[in-house]
């Protein structure tokens, strides 16, 4: 039984935007899943529908075989979230904000104190105990959230950009604290804007554009299904203006246009070449790599998004 | 079990909400009830000789009673509730498995506990004026609670619908206050004009006010079942939309 089933989710919001358009999605148990996709594809809409924080029109939503709208208690009991904003409750302290999350789904007052004690130790949060969440750091809000979502022990933990503005070293902690989460059997589902995150801890992947799922597979085949190598071009002048398709490979400008990055492909490179040099601009240095998931990621919403344009 | 939790623990989030600001949720109401009963009914009430058959101080503690039941809970419920919505921390709430009729009665409870709360400090002030012991003290006990549960729901109902904090108070300034000082909070209704007797007939807050009157004093310009009744079905009507506004996720969901 999957532990997250969507089929043919459509979500539109008051204006008539199509937030979400037949999304389909299956997330096994144990899986550490990255769901990516450049901002408005619809990653926290899903999230939302899953969680019950969002409505939807159309579609079908299970949680381990459970219905999102017919069963929703237990399906949000399987769950703990972890949201892009802070959410927290303004008239408790971050104690007690851990105490009532784990009250909220049934957990005893005395097994929540104790609970809290442990995330509040391991998350280095003790001495703030007493504090509202207003008076913590940035980063300890963010790991408070974690702790919060974790204190009902559940089945499935989602996190919606969990490292946004976190510092490079809580964010190494973070990683190595999820992937020993995961190993331990819990499932874990993630949206992220970092291409090397999801890299370094996802199993399996979804890429989502406009509202629809474009692939999804291990995160393995995701890279290996683009059957080549990458050129990246470093260049000596920034270009500003390049055509977003040459042939029909997607060329993606990197570093503010300081560099060029493309699927290699026969006779792609002499084109690239022609039309730098057509442009005056001179090439510093050239590399070739083995693709990454951001490659697979790049391609496969570029090609849906011109195949959008294109309609 | 996890049902009993989770409803307790948020009754007692919304308790500990209003006692953590009590500067602001339970000590103004009490000082101006002292100034109301000290101005109104211990120096004017005075040249009054008697309303209803009893001293008009002894009127006048019900119907000021009933006024802080009613803005206490709405005030409750509706900061609570919108609070929460601008915060965001209502979607602490949203992702529990908490039924929504756990949610919503657990949210009228803090606004009754509220209004208990507040409403026993305007007693006690009152008994430092005169010593008034409830005639019926199940009635009493019975108007206070479904009229906070009913204002209470007013309140959510609010908090849901407005997009500004002002909104919360547009109600209590041009709607509750109004009705309630019309309700016979400082008058009985025998007091106005045939004209104006017949239209206060449609205040809902005049059964409200003459019940509790009825429970404290044993008077009432109200036969008690319409009261009882009026209070009722408001409660019955107003907690059902309640329920069904959260089950569609009205401006609680995207």
């Amino acid at each position: 039984m999957p532990a997250i089933q969507i089929k043919n989710l459509t979500k539109f919001y008051r204006n008539q935007f199509k937030a979400l358009a037949d999304l389909q999605l299956t997330v096994e148990p144990g899986q550490f899943f990255g769901f990516l996709g450049p901002n408005g594809a619809g990653k926290t809409t899903t999230i939302g529908v899953i969680t019950g924080l969002a409505n939807f029109q159309s579609g079908d939503v299970k949680v381990f075989g459970k219905d999102v709208r017919k069963d929703y208690r237990e399906t949000r009991a399987m769950i703990g979230l972890v949201p892009q904003e802070f959410n927290f409750d303004p008239f408790l302290s971050a104690e007690q904000i851990l105490t009532y999350e784990a009250g909220y789904f049934g957990i005893p007052y005395r097994e929540g104190k104790k609970r809290a004690e442990e995330w509040l130790k391991f998350f280095d949060l003790w001495s703030k105990r007493k504090d509202g969440y207003k008076r913590l750091s940035g980063g300890m809000k963010r790991r408070l959230l974690i702790a919060r979502a974790l204190m009902h022990d559940p089945k499935i933990l989602i996190l919606d950009e969990p490292t946004a503005g976190v510092d490079l070293e809580l964010r190494y902690q973070l990683w190595s604290f999820l992937k020993d989460l995961n190993s331990k059997g819990k499932t874990i589902f993630l949206t992220t804007h970092y291409i090397e995150e999801a890299e370094k801890l996802c199993t399996h992947a979804a890429i989502v554009h406009q509202g629809r799922v474009v692939a999804q597979d291990s995160v393995d085949k995701l890279i290996h299904g683009l059957h080549a190598e990458f050129v990246d071009l470093d260049l000596k002048t920034a270009v500003y203006e390049f055509p977003k398709q040459v042939g029909d490979v997607q060329v993606v400008l990197t570093n503010g246009g300081r560099g060029l990055s493309f699927q290699e492909k026969p006779g792609i490179v002499n084109k690239v070449l022609h039309i730098l040099h057509e442009k005056g601009i001179e090439i510093e240095k050239v590399g070739v790599r083995r693709p990454t998931l951001e490659d697979a990621f790049l391609t496969l919403t570029a090609k849906k998004g011109a195949a959008g344009s294109d309609a | 079990m996890m049902l009993n939790t989770g409803f307790v623990t948020l009754v007692k989030r919304e308790i500990v909400r209003f006692t953590c600001v009590f500067t602001q949720t339970i000590f103004p109401p009490v000082m101006s009830s002292f100034l109301y009963i000290f101005i109104f009914g211990f120096s004017l009430g005075g040249r009054i000789e008697t309303v209803q058959g009893v001293p008009y101080l002894t009127f006048l503690i019900p119907g000021l009673m009933m006024m802080y039941v009613i803005e206490g809970s709405y005030a409750n419920t509706s900061s609570s509730l919108f609070i929460s919505r601008w915060a965001n921390n209502i979607e602490e709430m949203l992702v529990t498995p908490l039924s929504y009729l756990e949610m919503v009665t657990a949210i009228l409870i803090g606004g009754v506990a509220r209004s208990v709360v507040v409403t026993s400090g305007v007693y006690l002030v009152s008994l430092c004026f005169v010593q008034t012991f409830p005639v019926h003290p199940a009635w009493t006990i019975f108007f206070i609670i479904f009229v906070s549960l009913t204002f209470s729901a007013v309140g959510m109902i609010m908090a849901l619908f407005a997009e500004e904090f002002e909104h919360l108070s547009l109600m209590t300034t041009f709607v509750i206050t109004p009705l309630v000082f019309l309700g016979g909070v400082f008058h009985s209704v025998a007091m106005v004009p045939e004209a104006l007797r017949w239209i206060t007939h449609f205040n809902p807050m005049f059964y409200m006010v003459n019940g509790l009157r009825y429970g404290m004093l044993g008077r009432s310009d109200v036969p008690l079942g319409q009261s009882a009744a009026v209070v009722l079905v408001l409660f019955a009507m107003l907690m059902s939309v309640t329920v069904y506004l959260f089950h569609i996720g009205f401006k609680l969901r995207k």
